[in-house]
């Protein structure tokens, strides 16, 4: 097991990342990138080009032994260097242990009923989330996994074991190449895997046009979502803000309109899911 | 702050003022004519802390009629009317909400309106028979209180147990949007149900209130309280005589070391405070008949025996910051461990004062004085470098759970009220269960008062009651307007720009 994670951020209260108040901390790395990925940072660890240097306004980010060291207290948080970045990732990332993090959490604990780990894709460090999980029970607190599916089931048994839930973000049932830069395809046959073994709280589809087939994904996910009731189905309406100058020439036809996302919901409550929830 | 012959004639003259709020200024000016030193006993070293402004009264006055809060209870009116104003107990809800409201008329306070009006769910809870009828009954129960009792002080408590009334109560005041009444909901995660928690959570992020009060704590504390005026915790059937403050962020001016203001400055200053507050207090119990005449209390609903003083202070903020400056650190309170420390370790001293202090005429309280973090007033120049309460400045506060986090242990302090506001933004609407899980939090902190409101509405809680930013503009621009806490908070806006209180977006 890893001793330490790369951790790209922490958020001490999120009120979007499961049910309640959470912390929600987002470990480094992924193993597929979408067109429209809002994170782009958290996608590949630091190489130490040194390019970010440089450009930091407040001196923040500076070269010790040939490797970028970063000063949280200096930094004003521009996101100058991520702008920087040609390699998806971060300096402003840290290395905590699982000891680390349980002492970070516990200082919160009265005011969150759960964490939920993200990226990137947590699940690439599923031995060292497992053993968070483990301490994060004796806390009182519940453990939410966000992942793309995207995982080897038979490697992350204890993991799957471990979390209460996990939120799904299904990309598509098609063309995920185009969208994901990825071969893989199992992601809705891990979805079906945890949502026999009663692991999901959500799942969720970023609706963009021409990279998927949006009716084709939605339709698919809603027919087996029908069958568990308590489970959201969350549709949300990919959105360019903040995305960087060549995603958003990538996607600057492919915005649906927020009356199709609506109608699109409209179809998914027909096929038989109970919690439709849109963000528009 | 004595008052001059000249200030009658401007308060006759202003452009600013309605008819109703220059007659109430007028009568205060009266009361600030006389001379304290010879109606109440005040000593040179007393009025030197008045006039260099270290001690602030708030211009309570000098010749006390009445106490500053009253805290009815408004029990005693189902129960056996009122011979004074020829009520009989109420039987159905329309007479229950006339009575009350001719009640309010007659119940005095500071600011001549009511600072409590009762627990308004309680009280109405007997008479809902009607779900539909009802609720407009009560609706137009609650804005013909904020049409006549044109003072945002006026605080109404509800919870801790769900009620019909309290869900409709609820519901009326999102309809209304009014500033009036100030709201609170006594809660308790043990007795409140999550379902009318949630349903007042929403209620405080789109209109700000009701605030919530951590019950277990004060009841622990105070006892049988209400929350009233702005988040005044005082015994129920009774109130406070008096609350004058001591202004840190004055106080502290001048001296050279931390050690001078704990050991000497702060305590002699502390100390005359509370001599003073003697003296107001014996003027109001012994001279000015007030327990004798008043029909509230000769029908039970206040008792000379439930009532308490206020030992005040502000400027905790101001008076930290100056002392980390001397200490040659570039931090400022609310993100500075030593800040904290400074701020605990002047706390301490005024704490250790009231609770040495034999107070008179508090047997309810244990003969003691009790600590509260007054929110502030525009009272002078002096306010301007007198941040409210024990409060980070505005513009200086660190994200959101290491705010509640800072503020938490100082809470512990006040037992006759603090509180903290948060504004957040759109998403917690979605989200109440996170608005929630916040608030208890805090309260398992040991925090005993939070308001959280949406950033972008109108009607906004300034520091202990509620403005709508749209009044206050007018005042800014001279114009007359019916409430004076929005002329108040005009003030504040312009001392501390509390409008532009962080705004806490996921995450911050």
């Amino acid at each position: 097991m890893e001793n330490k994670a790369v951790i790209n951020k922490i958020i001490p209260f999120s009120n979007v990342d499961g049910p309640g108040n959470r912390v929600a901390i987002f470990f480094q790395g992924c193993n597929i990138n979408c067109v429209y990925c809002h994170n782009h940072e958290t996608i590949k660890k630091c190489i130490h080009c040194l390019a970010c240097i440089p450009g930091c306004p407040t001196g923040a980010i500076k070269e010790v032994d040939g490797k970028v060291v970063f000063d949280e207290k200096l930094c004003s948080e521009c996101d100058q260097c991520i702008k920087t970045c040609q390699y998806s990732s971060s300096p402003r990332t840290k290395e905590y242990s699982v000891e680390e993090l349980v002492e970070y959490i516990d200082g919160f604990k009265v005011f969150v009923r759960g964490i939920t780990v993200s990226g990137g894709e947590p699940t690439l460090h599923a031995d060292f989330i497992t053993e968070l999980f483990k301490r994060v029970k004796t806390l009182g607190l519940t453990r939410f996994v966000d992942t793309n599916g995207f995982f080897e089931k038979e490697l992350i048994t204890a993991l799957i074991e471990e979390t209460d839930k996990f939120m799904v973000d299904i990309k598509a049932v098609d063309q995920l190449e185009k969208l994901c830069g990825t071969t893989m395809k199992h992601n809705l046959e891990n979805l079906k895997y945890l949502l026999e073994k009663d692991k999901v709280y959500e799942v969720r589809t970023v609706v963009t046009k021409d990279y998927m087939d949006v009716e084709n994904t939605l339709h698919t996910v809603a027919s087996i979502l029908k069958a568990y009731p308590e489970v959201i189905y969350k549709l949300i309406r990919v959105h360019a803000t903040g995305l960087r100058v060549e995603q958003k020439e990538k996607l600057q036809n492919s915005i649906p309109s927020e009356e199709y996302v609506r109608q699109m919901a409209e179809q998914v409550k027909e096929i038989g899911v109970q919690k439709v929830e849109m963000i528009l | 702050m004595r008052s001059k012959l000249s200030d009658i004639l401007d308060i006759a003259t202003s452009k600013s003022m309605t008819y109703q709020q220059k007659l109430f200024s007028l009568a205060n000016a009266a009361e600030r004519l006389v001379d304290p030193q010879e109606v109440l006993g005040y000593t040179d070293e007393e009025m030197t802390y008045i006039e260099n402004e270290m001690i602030c009264d708030l211009n309570e006055g000098y010749a006390l009629y009445r106490p500053r809060y009253i805290v009815p209870d408004y029990y005693v009116l189902l129960e056996k009317g009122c011979d004074f104003l020829e009520l009989k107990p109420p039987t159905d809800l329309d007479e229950l909400l006339d009575s009350l409201l001719i009640l309010y008329r007659h119940v005095p306070s500071i600011t001549s309106f009511p600072v409590y009006i009762g627990d308004l769910d309680k009280l109405m809870e007997p008479f809902i028979t009607d779900e539909q009828k009802d609720y407009i009954k009560i609706k137009r129960f609650l804005n013909h209180v904020d049409k006549s009792i044109p003072d945002s002080f006026c605080h109404a408590d509800i919870g801790p147990e769900k009620t019909k009334a309290g869900e409709l109560i609820l519901k009326a005041i999102i309809e209304l949007e009014n500033p009036t009444p100030n709201m609170t909901i006594r809660y308790d995660k043990d007795i409140t149900p999550r379902d009318f928690a949630l349903k007042a959570a929403e209620a405080c992020l789109r209109v700000s209130k009701p605030s919530f009060s951590n019950d277990k704590k004060y009841c622990k504390d105070v006892g049988e309280h209400r929350l009233v005026s702005c988040y005044n915790a005082l015994p129920h059937g009774g109130g406070a005589y008096t609350l004058p403050r001591l202004r840190l962020g004055t106080i502290v001016k001048g001296v050279t070391s931390l050690d001078e203001l704990l050991n000497e400055r702060l305590p002699k200053v502390t100390k005359a405070m509370a001599t003073m507050i003697d003296k107001r207090i014996r003027f109001l119990v012994e001279e000015s008949n007030f327990f004798q005449t008043s029909f509230l209390v000769k029908e039970g609903y206040l008792k000379r025996e439930n009532f308490s003083a206020m030992f005040g202070m502000v400027g905790l903020a101001n008076a930290v910051n100056y002392v980390l400056k001397l200490e040659g650190l570039n931090e400022t309170y609310g993100t500075s461990k030593r800040g904290d420390e400074i701020g605990h370790a002047i706390m301490k001293v005024i704490e250790d004062i009231a609770n040495s202090h034999e107070g008179v005429y508090c047997e309810r309280t244990n003969d003691r004085y009790l600590l509260h973090a007054q929110v502030g007033a525009t009272n002078s120049e002096e306010d301007v470098c007198n941040n409210p309460a024990h409060r980070i400045i505005v513009g200086e506060e660190p994200i959101l759970p290491l705010h509640i986090k800072q503020a938490a242990p100082f809470h512990e302090y006040f037992k006759s009220g603090t509180g903290d506001l948060f504004a957040l933004d759109q998403t917690y609407l979605h989200k109440l269960d996170a608005v929630l899980d916040i608030i208890d939090g805090a309260f398992a902190s040991g925090a005993r008062y939070i308001t959280t409101y949406l950033h972008n509405t109108d009607l906004i809680r300034v520091t202990g009651y509620l403005v709508k930013k749209s009044e206050a503009a007018k005042v800014a621009r001279g114009e007359a307007v019916l409430r004076d806490t929005d002329i108040f908070g005009q003030g504040a806006n312009e001392r501390a720009h509390v409008f532009e209180r962080r705004l806490r977006k996921d995450g911050e």
